[in-house]
Parts: structure tokens; sequence; C-alpha cells
């Protein structure tokens, strides 16, 4: 049975599950959630993932939530097919794989998502108002470690070495829409730069880029 | 060469690398890391550590490794047939929901009990600011709202990744005791969390940490 991948179609952390199923070739079914309509609030949706976030992934009845869980299951899954060595099998190098997502989720996610939030999230809802001052000083935490980055990147391709893995990729959808909310700390480093437009120049992000779509009817 | 983990006493996640050693039984050296000298920030740590973040190891071979929960998850699954087992399932199903709960664990719990920690008990001692309450009284609402889905998951199953204890439930231990003493009582309160939470307390390998590290 076709994966189901359950998710409002422009979620950042659903496109983080889109990108790895078509690294890997997953062909699945987009199910979308209407988060604007509280649609992830409503009882079915929380029997499914009891936070109220999006996205989850439901495999033939296997119900599974937290986007980089998920992408962990299916590049395991489907390690045979589609790209290879997203994320590494030897014990060390598997090791430095789960650092660099721990300290993307601690120390890039983390301001940078909230950011994200506050200044593009929260403009079109009537009565919210962008917080400019906790922005800056997001930004400012966000510029320390983007610094790290640009040190890493200038010894190496990507986050772990020298090839890419899952680790890269997941920044995407966030580090992506920084531009949009006035903060240019990814262009503003050579490296960093660099590495950013490697990765979102790969097939996957362009695939699911401006929405995702299904890869197989229902 | 014995296995070095480079930290410091006050810091939860040191004590979280410590008690997965403490269950995997892989005896560690301690290096203390002196925050009051910015040691953290020295030239030599940040060749280690790049982020100038607290703990990293050193293992017997050399080999460097940061961030707790990578760590932890090297160690458990180095040594699967020592001291408690199945701390990280290995079937792909079980390994999915084991990941799940950490993740969880990470931006639904760890987020806000470290931020609200940090407000109340790190930032008046150690950097002479002004305690943000209105801060405290929304990341303890966060809480309370995250560990009541924590109890409606604990209703139905014995830890938070099924029905086997996980490394996912050890995490959970640094933070944690450290929020009912500045009045966020959900872990002792609620019925299914109290229960989870006070089984993991009791644990020996969390008992050692206690002592190692001189934690009240």
């Amino acid at each position: 049975m076709v994966l189901k991948l359950y998710t409002y179609y422009n979620s950042i952390n659903g496109k983080r599950v889109a990108i790895t199923l078509h690294e890997k070739n997953v062909p699945f079914e987009l199910h979308n959630v209407d988060v604007f309509t509280g649609e992830h609030k409503v009882s079915t949706f929380l029997e499914k993932q009891p936070f109220g976030q999006v996205p989850y992934l439901d495999d033939d009845g296997f119900i599974l939530y937290e986007s980089r869980a998920i992408s962990l299951y299916i590049a395991t899954k489907y390690a045979d097919q589609g790209n290879q060595g997203l994320i590494p099998t030897e014990p060390k190098a598997n090791a430095l794989f789960h650092q660099a997502v721990y300290s993307e989720v601690t120390n890039i996610e983390d301001p940078a998502y909230k950011a994200v939030v506050e200044k593009l999230f929260k403009k079109p809802v009537p009565g919210l108002v962008p917080d400019e001052e906790f922005f800056k000083k997001l930004i400012t935490g966000l510029d320390g470690k983007l610094d790290v980055y640009e040190k890493i990147l200038s010894k190496q391709k990507y986050l772990i070495g020298n090839e890419v893995t899952l680790a890269d990729l997941y920044h995407i959808p966030y580090l992506s829409l920084l531009p949009a909310a006035g903060c240019h700390s990814v262009d503003s480093r050579p490296n960093v730069a660099r590495w950013f437009k490697d990765i979102t120049s790969r097939k996957s992000w362009q695939a699911v880029k401006d929405g995702i779509k299904s890869t197989s009817t229902y | 060469m014995v296995l070095k983990l480079y930290g410091n006493a006050v810091s939860p996640c040191t004590h979280r690398v410590a008690l997965v050693l403490n269950e995997k039984e892989v005896p560690f050296e301690f290096h203390s890391i002196e925050f009051a000298k910015i040691e953290h920030k020295s030239p030599s740590y940040l060749e280690k550590q790049p982020f100038g973040q607290v703990p990293y190891i050193e293992d017997d071979d050399g080999f460097i490794l940061y961030e707790s929960r990578a760590i932890a998850l090297y160690i458990a699954t180095k040594y699967p047939d020592q001291g408690t087992k199945g701390l990280v399932p290995t079937d792909p199903k079980a390994n999915a929901l084991f990941h799940q709960a950490v993740y969880v664990e990470v931006t639904h719990f760890d987020d806000p009990a470290a931020k609200v920690t940090f407000e109340k008990n790190v930032k008046p001692k150690y950097f002479k600011g002004p305690v943000d309450e209105a801060y405290i009284e929304k990341l303890s609402n966060t809480l309370d709202a995250k560990l009541s889905v924590y109890d409606k998951i604990l209703e139905k199953q014995k830890y938070l990744a099924g029905e086997e204890l996980t490394l996912a439930d050890l995490y959970h231990l640094p933070y944690g005791v450290q929020l009912a003493p500045i009045g966020i009582k959900n872990l002792v309160e609620k019925p299914n969390v109290s229960r989870w939470f006070k089984e993991l307390e009791e644990r020996k390998s969390w008992l050692d940490v206690k002592k190692t590290f001189n934690i009240q």
C-alpha cells in the first residue's frame, strides 16, 4: 500500500519528509491537512498525532510522527533505492550524522524556525503583530551558530564530510524562508551560501519547494 | 584508554551522558570544564566542540563526539549486550517509534524545560540578569500542555516509545528533576506521568549520577 503523508501541503516540517521521499524515490499520497481551519486539532487527528502537529505518516496502518523520525524510517526502509548514503551506516559516521542532526535542531532550527514564524506567519493573522525585538534576538543567536557552520563548511563540502546526508537536507525548508523574513544570514556567509545553494539545487527540493504534491494517485 | 567525558557537574546534558554510561556499565573519567574560566569558549575547546557547549566525549580510541543524545545513542549501540538492554530497539518500527519519542522529548519537553530552568536558576545566579516572570509563566503553561499529552500517551503504554524502557525516557531525567523545585509540578502531579517519572528517578544509574555530581 502506498505511503500516506498527512500534512499541510506547504508545511515546513511536511516538506522535510517530502524531500526524503523524493530522494529515495518513494511514491506517496499527500493528504492535505487544513491547519488554517484547525483540522490538526480535531479529535480524529489527535488520535494519530497527539501533539496536534503536522506531518504524520501512515505506512499501511503504521503511524509515525516527528519529521526527522519519519525521514530516518523512510531512508532506512528504502535504503537500497534512490540516492545512497543519506544516512551513513558505519558506526562512527552514523554517530557524526546524529551529532549533526541534534545540533541542527537545537542550534539552528530553534532560532531560525521561530524567527520565520514571528516574521512571516504572524503578519497575515489579524491581531498578531510580529515582535521585532524578539526576531532580532533570534537572528543574533542564529548568526553565532552560522559562524560555526561557516568554519565547518570551509573544511568540508557538507556538514559531516564530503558526502551529502539528511543532516544537510533537513535545514532546507526553514532556512529557505529567511530571505523573505528579511534575514540574509545564509547568503552573507560564503561557505554556508555555497552549501545551501548546492543542497537546494537538488531535484528533491525543486519538487517540493512550491508545495508538496502526491506522486501517486488515489 | 578509558572513555573521557568532558563536561560540567552542573550541566544537565553532562548528566544525560553519564546516566547512559552508567546504564550500559561503561566506565569513564570525568574531566571538568570550568565555566567560570570560560574554558568552554577557549580555542582548544572549540577545536573539539565548535559550538562551545558541553559535554563531549573522547572514546577509548580517540574518537570525539558531542551532542548528549548522539553520544548516548553511540554508546548504547556500541555496547548492546552489556548493562541495560533494549535501550535502542532494533526492530525497524520499534526503532522508528524510539526516534519519534526522542524528537518529542527534544522539542516538546527539553526546549521549554531547559529554557525555564535557565531563566529561573541559571540567569539570576550566574549572569546576574533580571528574571522574566512572564516568560517563566509562558514556559510553565507550555510544559503543562505538553505533559498533558504525555499523560494520555502514558495511560496506554508503560513508556514513551512503547512497553519497554528506552533512552527516550531516560533523557527526561536531568531537566525533569529540576522542575518541581521551581514550582512546575506536572511530573509529580499528573497521574500517568508521575508513575513513569518516579520509576525513572529511582533507577540506580540516576542515583549514581546524583552521587557523582553532587545533585540534590
